[in-house]
């Protein structure tokens, strides 16, 4: 198997869903480093820096949240955690801890292969390219003039309120990272208090997404996550 | 410290009752002449005070207040106290100990009414877990089978029946999880007195997260869809509302037979919001159509195909989480052939805009 640049470490205990993982990721020409524990985790991270992270939240000796702050500390790798389905708030806690997405089990292969890929290369898009003057952001069809404040879908300009701009730039900025409702509140409005201003997020959201065509079922550039956040989709 | 609405009830009724008595024993005694009878007045309204109110406290506080009451009163000597006469203090004794046996009566019978209600709903769970785990050994043998046959005679088999086999795997393992994905609905509602936690949730993306799970499951399968323009905004549990949809579209994909359109339509009315999930298939066998929701289909009935028991569970599962949101879920045969879902959320809002 020819080998492509990137090496992911696995972080996983149950051996069945780490082999079929491992293989998934091997088929699809990454490298894969193996850890049982968060422990070992951390020796591998140390000596390998790898591209990205997967990784379980229930280790056996310790939880996934503290490799998660661990890494925080030292770099921006992207991590990917792995979740069973239990509840909104774990998985909220994962992101706004520094996970850059999550994938709830049981899964498939080509959505695991697919948030890969959103992750590496929301890494590569997160260079703060939007604070450099002449800063340009392309997606598809969809681009944004950081400097002029403006934004062009088909190369047509659609007309945001500030309040809208504001939070498409966040969201391109971050491409590809599933952004909590609370972490984007925190950066638009700088003050967090819970239900109204969720509410004021989501009819921003509901117009944003409307202005650049997104519609029911036919998500082409934000995705929503209920009761979670956005991912503008790379 | 606020009282509770019960407190409030249960005070005002001891209230009310005593100065009824008290009103008809004053007409007795100044308008009819007759002084026989006001015990007996005062132990009846004791009598009704033990079976309305919650507990002891209020029928034995009554009895006191009538004991006194009546001695005061209405007994030799007037307007003062006296319990040494023996009539009096007998009467007393008798009203207390109604009050205490009729409280003790209706306690007891609450309780037992509570134990039933509670040995129902663990019946019930109890069918369920029955009717689920014999469901779930289908699935299950398919997926051990296959392993175990890829396993040890994979390497003589040729490509196709290899394929075969994975894809039975994959089949019934999606069956297994949409199937535990309803247990699991069901255990969070069910689990003790829980309730919903509702939290705004933005009606587009509702229908958007829904019809990104059917797109994936049935991808050649067109939903069309009609929402209202403007925000709407509904409080929910958006996880269990999205698994009562995504259950509802699903049933009619899979038993609606010769149905060509699928739609999915929610409008207001006032404050309230109407889901419709309608198709043009087959329509349901008026006869079940009233136990569609409520039960759990069991061995009598003429179904073999363990899909067709999913579909049971799926749509008991609608409507336990529907009946948790204070709303209401009904199925009906469309005249012009298909069948219409249609279920009520409350639009009003607990919470401050």
């Amino acid at each position: 198997m020819r080998h492509n640049k990137y090496k992911i470490l696995l972080v996983e205990d149950e051996a069945n869903i780490r082999n079929l993982v491992a293989t998934v990721l091997d088929n699809a020409g990454y490298q894969t480093i193996l850890a049982t524990s968060c422990a070992g985790a951390k020796t591998l991270y140390a000596s390998y820096t790898p591209d990205l992270i997967i990784l379980d939240l229930g280790l056996p000796d310790a939880d996934g949240m503290e490799l998660l702050s661990f890494v925080r500390k030292e770099s921006l790798t992207p991590i990917i955690v792995l979740s069973a389905r239990t509840n909104e708030t774990d998985k909220i806690t994962a992101l706004d801890m520094g996970a850059n997405d999550y994938i709830t089990k049981p899964f498939g292969s080509g959505e695991l292969l697919a948030r890969v890929r959103a992750a590496l290369r929301n890494n590569r898009f997160s260079s703060h390219d939007g604070r450099l003057p002449g800063g340009r952001f392309i997606l598809r069809e969809l681009e944004i003039d950081y400097d002029a404040r403006q934004v062009f879908l088909n190369a047509e300009e659609v007309k945001l309120t500030q309040t809208e701009y504001n939070i498409l730039a966040l969201l391109s900025e971050n491409c590809g990272k599933m952004m909590t409702y609370a972490s984007i509140i925190k950066a638009i409005w700088g003050d967090y208090t819970p239900e109204g201003s969720i509410k004021k997020l989501q009819v921003n959201m509901a117009n944003i997404r409307k202005k650049i065509g997104d519609k029911p079922g036919e998500t082409n550039f934000i995705a929503n996550e209920l009761g979670v956040g956005y991912r503008l989709n790379a | 410290m606020k009282l509770s609405r019960k407190h409030i009830k249960d005070i005002l009724i001891t209230l009310s009752v005593l100065l009824g008595a008290f009103g008809l024993s004053l007409l007795f005694e100044y308008i009819f002449d007759v002084h026989e009878h006001i015990t007996t007045v005062f132990i009846f309204g004791i009598f009704l005070i033990s079976l309305l109110t919650e507990g002891y406290f209020y029928g034995v506080l009554a009895a006191f207040i009538g004991t006194v009451a009546v001695n005061y009163a209405f007994t030799f000597p007037y307007f003062s106290l006296n319990f040494t006469i023996p009539v009096n203090l007998i009467s007393g004794i008798i009203m207390i100990a109604i009050a205490v046996l009729t409280s003790a009566l209706t306690t007891k019978l609450k309780q037992q009414e509570a134990m039933k209600a509670e040995s129902e709903k663990e019946r019930m769970r109890a069918n369920l877990l029955r009717a689920v785990s014999h469901d779930l050994r289908t699935p299950l043998t398919t997926i051990y089978g296959s392993g175990t046959t890829l396993l040890e005679n994979g390497a003589e088999m040729t490509e196709e029946q290899r394929k075969k086999i994975i894809a039975g795997i994959k089949e019934d393992s999606e069956w297994l999880i949409r199937m535990v994905e309803n247990l699991l609905s069901i255990t969070k509602i069910d689990s003790g007195q829980v309730k919903i936690i509702k939290t705004p949730t933005v009606l587009e993306e509702l229908i958007d997260s829904v019809i990104l799970k059917i797109k994936k499951r049935y991808p050649s399968q067109k939903v069309d869809i009609d929402i209202p323009d403007d925000v709407v905004i509904i409080p929910m549990d958006a996880i269990l509302i999205e698994q009562v949809i995504v259950n509802l579209l699903e049933n009619s994909i899979q038993h609606a037979k010769g149905m060509t359109n699928l739609s999915l339509k929610v409008f207001t009315l006032g404050n309230q919001a109407i889901f419709e999930i309608s198709d043009n298939g087959c329509g349901i066998n008026p006869k079940m159509l009233e136990f569609i929701f409520t039960g759990y289909y069991t061995s009598s009935d003429d179904i073999s195909d363990s899909q067709k028991k999913n579909a049971g569970i799926g749509l008991s599962v609608c409507a336990t989480i529907i009946k948790a949101h204070g709303g209401s879920i009904k199925a009906e045969n469309l005249k012009a052939g298909g069948v219409v879902f249609r279920f009520i959320l409350d639009t009003e809002s607990d919470y401050e805009a």
